[in-house]
């Protein structure tokens, strides 16, 4: 047993209402200069949708990820001999207009325009080439709300069947917030031929080495999420840093602390990294299953001896104990990776949504008129398109977690209206009172404190040489080209 | 005159900068030790100069390589009359397609505006410099026959006498200009190398090739810890 701590967050996809408070923090932070105008290492796509970049989760056009033939995972773009051979150019790197051209507005002309006849406007431009731009084609969330949803939400590779979007009556959709994974079994940090990108022993977070990195970008291709980015400026690789200088010091990620839903939970999970790359050779239907097994009960004694052995503080332990995702991963198993399949065990959770609950099957008010919530078939998400997205293709773990989320709504509903709960939907759902009562607390009013439980890094445990040198003031050298 | 400039004063000048200024960039300022792709703007054009460029200039220059690392085993190499036509031919042909390559990726940076704008007065001068080497270079193969047969008998002599710091001129100065234009500009561009983003050759990839997949990096104390 070889036992990990990685900093995980958890999302609550009922409550996420895609402001995109997350993604602007991130940005005000972190992206906002010149070569990453186009990076958003947080997003909020719309689902269904085409996503940022478009269609991402194509991998037979991307070729992102792992793929287990039988006894061995292998990257799905190419092995090592044929990464020395590709580094003068990337044949699956997605390229800017995969993205978007990032584009500004010219402000100043509302002030300095000439006298005439007509009002001056702002003019939009491109932030690469600094020239007009009479159209723009596309931006971060373009499909937002469904719009466009001819074009967008039917190129949605999850979707089975294109009709259901096409009528009001059976439209759905729900927000998919993302970041960086921070893997446990990253292709990004395998790609790398100049052993750049890592991941941290003590948290998981993965980051890239900008002093190592040479600019070959073989981990923007090899990302299934594309979430490594390339800063056209710098020539260097980028990506979601989990806000490190945050969380080393027990804060929240910025992201986390900015969501106006308060559906993110960042905490501990402890794991086995032994165990890792067996569990990622399973079928992709046993994904889900085979990447629970291998996350560690912090209680068990056996567990925290060995967390010891590592070198994991007691802090940490102690947090992992009070993790609010461990309680929601593997305790109560709501929450779900995204596409397990691409094998590179994100670190990223999800708790399928229910909404919109009204019903696809009959009368649309007829529900808010019997008062009642709808039984899990009735859903109008498709239960296939959730599988696609958070099961692997098992239409049972997002069942039976849905179904948890159901029977936790009809006893607090009941509770709440004082009449006589029900115990029987609770236990057919697998839950008791008490773990009702928990995930109750979690979901509605638990604070800051109850939602994110995140150990600072023990600067005793540092070696005191890096714990200097690395923490500094940012980045004082000369970066990027010159102009 | 000439001569000692091109044959003494430049190829020492040039190594004096790489060995002065590469460590000197490696130790201070590593965030611009980038090859500073532009596939992410532009890769339609791209795929047809970089690879071109890249798999044509790296043989030819293994190949100048070959004579000064191991020139007796060249000599017996190509003293088979059909060896050396094969490999002069190929030579020629990786020539050509390394200019190919060449010139499209300098039509493409003055095609495009928004390469123009990423584009340095040194990347102007490297495309340049690289260019007019190629083209010389093939000139050469084409009009001076055998070149990778007498190149061990001239050059690579030379090449030796400089290493020893005692630069034997006459070896080289009765060839015609273009091949002493061709021997100014390989200075040159070695010169070049520390400044500029050529930096990005310097790089070999030997440790990924031996290295487990997933890399790991603790910073707290080592405590009997692996991977």
């Amino acid at each position: 047993m070889d036992v990990r701590a990685q900093l995980v967050m958890v999302f609550n996809l009922d409550k996420c209402i895609g402001c995109h408070a997350c993604s602007i923090s991130c940005k005000n932070i972190w992206t906002d200069r010149k070569g990453a105008e186009y990076m958003w290492w947080n997003n909020v796509e719309t689902r269904p949708g085409v996503g940022y970049p478009k269609k991402w989760e194509d991998q037979e056009e991307y070729k992102g990820g792992w793929v287990a033939d039988g006894t061995n995972l292998r990257l799905k773009a190419m092995g090592k001999g044929p990464t020395l051979l590709n580094m003068f150019f990337q044949p699956n790197m997605p390229k800017l207009e995969d993205y978007y051209e990032p584009f500004d507005f010219d402000y100043g002309n509302l002030y300095g325009a000439k006298g005439g006849d007509d009002q001056p406007v702002a003019e939009a431009f491109s932030q690469i080439s600094r020239e007009k731009m009479a159209h723009i084609k596309a931006g971060p969330n373009w499909d937002d709300d469904l719009s466009g949803s001819q074009v967008y939400a039917a190129a949605d590779v999850n979707l089975e069947e294109k009709k259901i979007i096409e009528q009001y009556s059976t439209m759905f959709m729900h927000y998919l917030p993302r970041h960086c994974n921070h893997c446990a079994n990253p292709a990004c940090v395998a790609s790398c031929p100049s052993r750049a990108i890592y991941k941290r022993g003590e948290d998981g977070v993965v980051l890239v080495d900008q002093e190592v990195c040479k600019g070959w970008r073989f981990c923007t291709s090899a990302c299934p999420y594309k979430k490594v980015y390339f800063n056209w400026n710098s020539g260097k690789a980028e990506k979601c840093i989990y806000c490190f200088p945050r969380t080393e010091t027990g804060q929240c990620n910025v992201c986390a602390h900015s969501c106006v839903g308060r559906i993110r939970f960042v905490g501990v999970l402890l794991y086995d990294a032994e165990k890792v790359e067996q569990a990622l050779l399973k079928p992709d239907d046993q994904l889900v299953a085979a990447q629970r097994a291998v996350i560690l009960d912090p209680r068990d004694e056996a567990v925290r001896e060995g967390a010891r052995k590592n070198g994991m503080p007691e802090q940490w332990l102690e947090a992992a104990e009070k993790s609010p995702v461990y309680t929601l991963i593997k305790e109560f198993e709501l929450a779900l990776p995204l596409h397990p399949e691409f094998r590179t065990m994100p670190m990223a959770y999800y708790i399928p949504s229910l909404s919109p609950v009204l019903t696809s099957g009959g009368e649309l008010h007829e529900l808010v008129e019997h008062g009642t919530i709808p039984t899990r078939e009735a859903l109008r998400a498709p239960i296939g398109y959730l599988a696609s997205l958070f099961g692997g293709g098992n239409k049972e773990v997002v069942a039976s977690a849905l179904e948890k989320l159901i029977a936790l709504r009809i006893h607090m509903r009941a509770k709440n209206l004082d009449q006589p709960a029900d115990e029987a939907i609770l236990k057919g759902a697998g839950l008791d009172e008490a773990g009702a009562k928990r995930l109750y607390r979690l979901f509605t009013v638990g604070g800051y404190n109850e939602r994110n439980v995140i150990p600072a890094q023990q600067r005793e445990d540092l070696d005191s040489h890096t714990r200097k040198g690395a923490g500094g003031f940012g980045i004082l050298k000369k970066t990027g080209r010159g102009k | 005159m000439l001569n000692t400039l091109i044959f003494v004063v430049l190829p020492y000048v040039a190594l004096a900068l790489v060995l002065v200024v590469t460590p000197y960039r490696f130790f201070t300022n590593r965030l611009g030790w980038t090859a500073y792709s532009t596939q992410f703007l532009e890769r339609r054009t791209l795929y047809w100069g970089i690879n071109p460029w890249h798999y044509g200039i790296i043989l030819i220059l293994l190949a100048h390589l070959a004579g000064i690392v191991a020139p007796g085993v060249m000599k017996r190499i190509l003293g088979n009359k059909d060896a050396l036509i094969i490999l002069e031919s190929i030579g020629l042909g990786l020539g050509l397609l390394a200019l190919f390559g060449s010139v499209i990726l300098l039509l493409r940076r003055a095609n495009s505006t928004t390469l123009k704008r990423l584009t340095l007065v040194s990347d102007w001068v490297l495309l340049f410099l690289l260019i007019a080497q190629t083209a010389t270079g093939v000139y050469i193969s084409l009009f001076m026959r055998w070149g990778s047969q007498w190149y061990l008998h001239t050059v690579v002599p030379y090449f030796y006498s400089l290493i020893s710091f005692n630069p034997q001129l006459e070896y080289m100065a009765d060839f015609p200009l273009i091949f002493k234009l061709h021997a100014a500009g390989a200075f040159l561009i070695v010169a070049l190398l520390p400044f500029t983003k050529l930096v990005h050759m310097i790089y070999q990839p030997f440790t990924f090739l031996k290295d487990p997949p997933i890399l790991y990096r603790w910073h707290s104390k080592p405590k009997e810890r692996v991977g």
